[in-house]
């Protein structure tokens, strides 16, 4: 088969997977929204506030995790909560990406395999099993796999802005989403603690930010 | 231990930057502003009762309620099924026959207070006040209005 013709199918069908994904987030959004039929009264202040709680802890441990669209519980959170929540949800995805980048960074690889196997995660196992004997440019290269070496080149180079876009990048789940993403950058040891916190916290402000302060609605 | 350290360091940084974060972006919401004035240790609406309908002015759920004044101190009975907020101070002042009166109530188990702001005249009520959750997360407030009388409704159910 023509390898370009290939390479036009594999891009057609990711693309028709992210458009079903982003129906398919949208739809959940609703239906999380319908269910809640949130009007925070005095009467059910108390189970919201719990719901929060217990709905940005999993946000936190859910988008830290490679392969799972945790993003989603963000959105349905802004969706159902409305801009108030914004705040929240914006420190929430910060914590979780620095969360897995620490994973990556500090976690003997072995040991974080084995842990990703425990949760049956094979996908995200392979993903770490796979980075394991590679240098660290090339860990990064991986975040950037599909692309032209000129553009691995440039990655590399401008690798916190590539950081920045690969974890907004929409349908990112495919490569590990934001959390595998996160653990492949602490895991390349080629980012530093600091920086990669900037980054993230610059990179994951734009939609919680439109939210609290242009008014955008998640509905 | 060097590794212990480093991520002793972003979980503090994270947390701190969180922290800061949360409160630069996190709107303030003000209770209701209570006109100033001469206002005093209330007294002159003890030992009554007023039954209040209102609305909330932002979804438009219709709340009835029962304000009971004794003893210079004031309560909600429909608040005090959410939470107890007990007996709370009330104030007073009078003007061209109208009684004014406000009260700040505040829930000792959970970040909720209310403000209330009416003015009686003869034995009819009318209420403005917020109900203000100030978590840690984020703020949220109720506004309402209402008026009411000293009679009690026919249907004698207080619902909120």
């Amino acid at each position: 088969m023509n390898p370009s013709r290939t390479s036009t199918t594999k891009f057609v069908v990711r693309f028709l997977i992210l458009i079903a994904f982003l129906v398919l987030a949208t739809w959940g959004a609703h239906m999380v929204k319908e269910a809640l039929n949130l009007e925070i009264r005095p009467g059910n202040e108390a189970m919201v506030h719990r719901a929060i709680m217990l709905g940005g802890v999993a946000y936190v441990g859910l988008l830290a995790l490679p392969f799972v669209p945790g993003a989603e519980i963000g959105i349905a959170m802004l969706a159902a909560f409305g801009p108030g929540i914004a705040p929240l949800i914006y420190v929430a995805t910060v914590a979780s990406m620095m969360l897995a980048y620490m994973i990556g960074r500090f976690l003997p690889i072995s040991a974080l395999e084995r842990f990703l196997n425990l949760l049956h995660m094979q996908r995200a196992a392979a993903l770490v099993a796979r980075a394991a004997p590679l240098s660290g440019d090339d860990r990064l290269a991986m975040l950037l796999d599909g692309q032209s070496k000129r553009a691995v080149r440039v990655g590399l180079r401008y690798r916190y802005i590539a950081l920045a876009v690969a974890v907004n990048t929409p349908g990112n789940s495919i490569i590990g989403g934001g959390g595998g993403i996160m653990m492949i950058a602490g895991l390349s040891g080629i980012f530093s603690p600091l920086l990669a916190f900037l980054t993230i916290a610059i990179a994951v402000s734009p939609v919680p930010l439109a939210v609290l302060f242009l008014g955008l609605r998640l509905q | 231990m060097s590794q212990i350290l480093q991520v002793a360091a972003i979980a503090m940084a994270t947390v701190g930057t969180g922290a800061a974060t949360m409160t630069v972006m996190k709107p303030e919401i003000a209770d209701l502003a209570v006109p100033e004035g001469d206002w005093s240790a209330g007294e002159i609406l003890d030992d009554q009762s007023y039954f209040i309908e209102g609305v909330d002015l932002d979804s438009g759920t219709v709340l009835q309620d029962e304000l009971v004044f004794r003893d210079g101190t004031f309560q909600s009975v429909n608040c005090q099924t959410y939470c107890d907020f007990g007996w709370s101070n009330y104030q007073t002042k009078v003007l061209d026959d109208v009684i004014h009166f406000t009260a700040t109530t505040q829930c000792p188990d959970a970040p909720h207070t209310v403000v209330w702001y009416g003015t009686v005249t003869e034995d009819q009520m009318q209420l403005a006040g917020t109900w203000t959750t100030r978590r840690w997360y984020w703020n949220h407030q109720i506004r309402f209005s209402a008026e009411g009388s000293t009679t009690p409704p026919l249907d004698p159910n207080v619902t909120g």
